[in-house]
């Protein structure tokens, strides 16, 4: 029988082994094994970013170059597909109902999430379990998301019909009219990301050291002062976070619901890029032009974020 | 005894072996061809696989699959693998779209008249006219068989012809003081019956409303009653500019406008749900509801009528259905091409029995075989006086649902959707699509457009 045991010191006796001479020697060789470990630590993510995030980007680029009819035939057509989009008159549309999409999403998931977590960090009653329902959309699914709201918002019969019924209002179709689909994605899409907002944004709170609300309170500032002129210049690496991560979240997300809530309708109201994509590449086949309209997207979201950094110095909002 | 200490080095090399050796155990079983075993069962995917579902419906419809998969086996056959493809009716499912595109579809799949010209046009399906006699080709409804044709040769094998009526609930009509002599036959009727059953959280006439192939599927007999069509199947141009396309648009957009019709779904689009309810009086929809109805609701009573015609037309409907088709690039197509033909292109009392089964008891719809019809008769499933009627009075005035590519599909859906639920001129939707159909049309090459 062999035992078999795991030497915590082997290594640092090794490392003490050396010669009197070997100090920086020994200082190099350590140097050496951390940075091997370090490679060995990092290697199972670096690969599984290589393999499921870099190539694939990589192969979707090249296939942007390429018209493909979904059955293994390639046709290289150079900037073919990027000229096709720029006199597409529906991926302009998607393009702009995207930008509305963002309009309305961002700035409203930041207030919405700063305004909870505000909230929730008071000392109220149940604290942690209204924490705890407000991130519950967020966990689940997209897909029931669409179908909860799909039945409350159902024209005539849905409950949120009936209420506006005491009202008169109860033939409104939400999800039918043209003016009100986007704007009823929109607001689902706040109600169902507010809780992981409000979290981000707690967590930026909890980071403000408490003495300076207590200085500004002696100097006599009321709430809305305290609120201007502590909160939110301390929040700004927690707004940058919100904001480059709503953006993108924004701008790929919102396939699902859309899908389940309006098909992209009513009158293609609620087509947004990412579901045009989706459409050109599985229902239309055409695989190398959804590849190269995501290819934009990959860009536009590049130039955002590089655009976020450098307004705001890396992110670091130092003022030195 | 001897005793080894493994260092910490030693347990990161081993960690990292092994993880090398799973990653590469699975890139292999992943990528290599044979993860699907060149030499094992041939795949079918569709949506009647066995799932985790209780539906007893559905459970007979899958073991109708099984047991004629079990028949073939049994006979010394390569054997077939039902494989189950969730949400597989959509015509936006990746899953057949990503396995054709990385070359390993399946070696059977159903399809759906709309999918027909992209998987045609792609060269994936296979010429089964060789393997069936004429006696069984002529046995196949000549509208059934058309869609799924190509210059002679037939590529698909319909298991079913699905037609369009508009099905009401008696206890609206009854409850409005209505009878069955109050039907409506032509369109002005059938709007203003629709206003006048809506009120409270009932829809008056419910005409689908989701951008999507079947939404299309709805509309074309409308254009087709008044000797309209979207694209002329002799002259292979576009015609949805017509009057006939025109007057189909309007009253889309005139239905919802005026109120008869709602802009989205009552319960979620489930039609036993909204006569249960009373969420709606009328449905545009096809034979499949009947079996619905029969197995949620079978005391709930209803009835059908065929689709109205506008004035000077005739009534005409649109027939749907799923057919068989064998991948030309799969495994062994000729064996999953015998395989396709004994089950639902073949003389056989066999096959014709399983078709009996299939349309007259698993899934109660209209044979797509004239003998199937005749040995079924008023037996089983058709018992029914409603399936009666959808055999005997409005298939006859069917046709073949159109097998459009996507990009006339979408022309379509845009005109369908900006004029019914965008309010926009039906006229400059109609141009707009016949445009847009006749710019695609001028370097089209493939199958026929039907």
């Amino acid at each position: 029988m062999t035992a078999v045991t795991v030497s915590r010191t082997a290594g640092r006796a090794r490392v003490g082994a050396g010669s009197p001479t070997g100090s920086s020697t020994g200082k190099a060789a350590q140097e050496r094994r951390r940075r091997r470990a370090a490679f060995w630590f990092l290697l199972p993510d670096s690969l599984g970013l290589l393999v499921f995030v870099v190539v694939p980007m990589i192969l979707a680029v090249v296939l942007g170059f390429f018209r493909m009819d979904g059955f293994g035939s390639f046709q290289f057509i150079g900037l073919g597909n990027y000229t096709r989009m720029a006199g597409d008159p529906q991926f302009w549309s998607s393009v702009r109902i995207t930008l509305l999409y963002l309009v309305g999403v961002v700035p409203a998931i930041f207030v919405v999430g700063l305004a909870l977590a505000l909230l929730v960090q008071q000392r109220i009653p149940f604290v942690g379990a209204i924490r705890s329902a407000l991130f519950v959309p967020y966990v689940i699914s997209l897909v029931v998301v669409a179908m909860v709201w799909e039945f409350m918002l159902s024209e005539r019969t849905g409950v949120v019909s009936r209420l506006l019924g005491a009202v008169g209002m109860d033939d409104l179709a939400f999800l039918g009219e043209p003016s009100l689909a986007l704007g009823t994605v929109v607001v689902i899409t706040v109600w169902f990301q507010m809780g992981y907002y409000m979290v981000i944004f707690l967590a930026g709170l909890q980071d403000i050291p408490g003495e300076y609300y207590e200085a500004a309170r002696i100097d006599g500032a009321n709430a809305w002062q305290r609120f201007r002129t502590i909160t939110l210049p301390l929040l700004r690496p927690t707004s940058f976070f919100v904001v480059i991560t709503a953006t993108v979240s924004v701008i790929t997300g919102g396939l699902d619901l859309v899908f389940v809530l309006t098909g992209g309708g009513p009158a293609g109201s609620t087509t947004l890029l990412i579901f045009y994509v989706y459409e050109q590449a599985f229902l239309f086949g055409e695989l190398g032009y959804a590849a190269a309209i995501g290819s934009v997207l990959v860009v536009v979201m590049l130039a955002w974020s590089a655009l976020m950094f450098a307004v705001t110095r890396g992110g670091r909002f130092d003022n030195d | 005894m001897s005793s080894r200490h493994i260092s910490r080095r030693d347990a990161l090399r081993l960690g990292a072996a092994a993880a090398g050796g799973l990653g590469l155990a699975w890139a292999t079983a992943g990528c290599a061809p044979g993860t699907r075993g060149a030499a094992g069962p041939m795949q079918f995917w569709q949506q009647y696989a066995p799932a985790p579902q209780q539906d007893p419906n559905l459970v007979a419809q899958s073991q109708w699959f099984l047991d004629a998969t079990r028949r073939w086996a049994d006979a010394g056959e390569r054997p077939v693998d039902m494989v189950y493809i969730p949400a597989y009716t959509d015509p936006t499912n990746t899953r057949l779209t990503t396995a054709f595109a990385s070359g390993s579809g399946p070696d059977l799949f159903l399809i759906s008249p709309g999918d027909f010209l992209r998987y045609y046009n792609g060269g994936v399906l296979t010429d089964l006219t060789p393997y069936l006699t004429q006696e069984a080709i002529d046995d196949f409804y000549p509208d059934a068989l058309a869609t799924r044709t190509v210059d002679d040769k037939i590529y698909g094998l319909p298991m079913e012809q699905e037609p369009l009526a508009i099905f009401y609930d008696v206890p609206a009509f009854e409850g409005a003081g209505l009878a069955e002599g109050d039907l409506p036959t032509t369109w002005e009727d059938l709007l203003e019956l629709g206003r006048r059953l809506t009120g409270g959280q009932r829809a008056g006439l419910v005409l689908d409303t989701t951008p999507s192939y079947y939404q299309n599927f709805t509309f074309y007999p409308w254009v087709w009653q008044g000797g309209g069509d979207v694209v002329d199947p002799v002259t292979q141009r576009p015609a949805i500019a017509s009057d006939a396309g025109v007057r189909a648009l309007g009253l889309f957009r005139d239905a919802v406008l005026s109120g008869a019709s709602p802009r989205t779904l009552p319960a979620g689009g489930d039609l036993v749900g909204a006569f249960s309810n009373g969420y709606a009086a009328m449905w545009q929809t096809g034979v499949w509801q009947v079996e619905a109805m029969r197995q949620n609701a079978p005391d709930h009573p209803y009835g059908i009528f065929r689709l109205p015609a506008p004035a000077g037309g005739e009534s005409v409907t649109a027939l749907g259905g799923w057919a068989w088709v064998v991948n030309s690039r799969g495994r062994d197509p000729e064996s999953a091409a015998r395989f396709a033909v004994e089950v639902m292109g073949s003389m056989s009392q066999e096959s014709i029995g399983a078709a009996v089964e299939w349309n007259g008891v698993a899934k109660g719809n209209v044979p797509a075989r004239r003998s199937v019809t005749e040995a079924i008769g008023n037996s089983g499933a058709f018992e029914s006086p409603v399936l009666q009627q959808f055999r005997d009075e409005i298939l006859p005035t069917g046709r073949g649902e159109p097998r459009y590519p996507p990009v006339i599909y979408k022309a379509v859906s845009n005109a369908i959707q900006n004029s019914m639920l965008g309010g926009a001129d039906p006229r400059q939707q109609a141009e707009t699509a016949q445009a847009a159909i006749d710019s695609y049309l001028e370097t089209y090459e493939g199958g026929t457009l039907l």
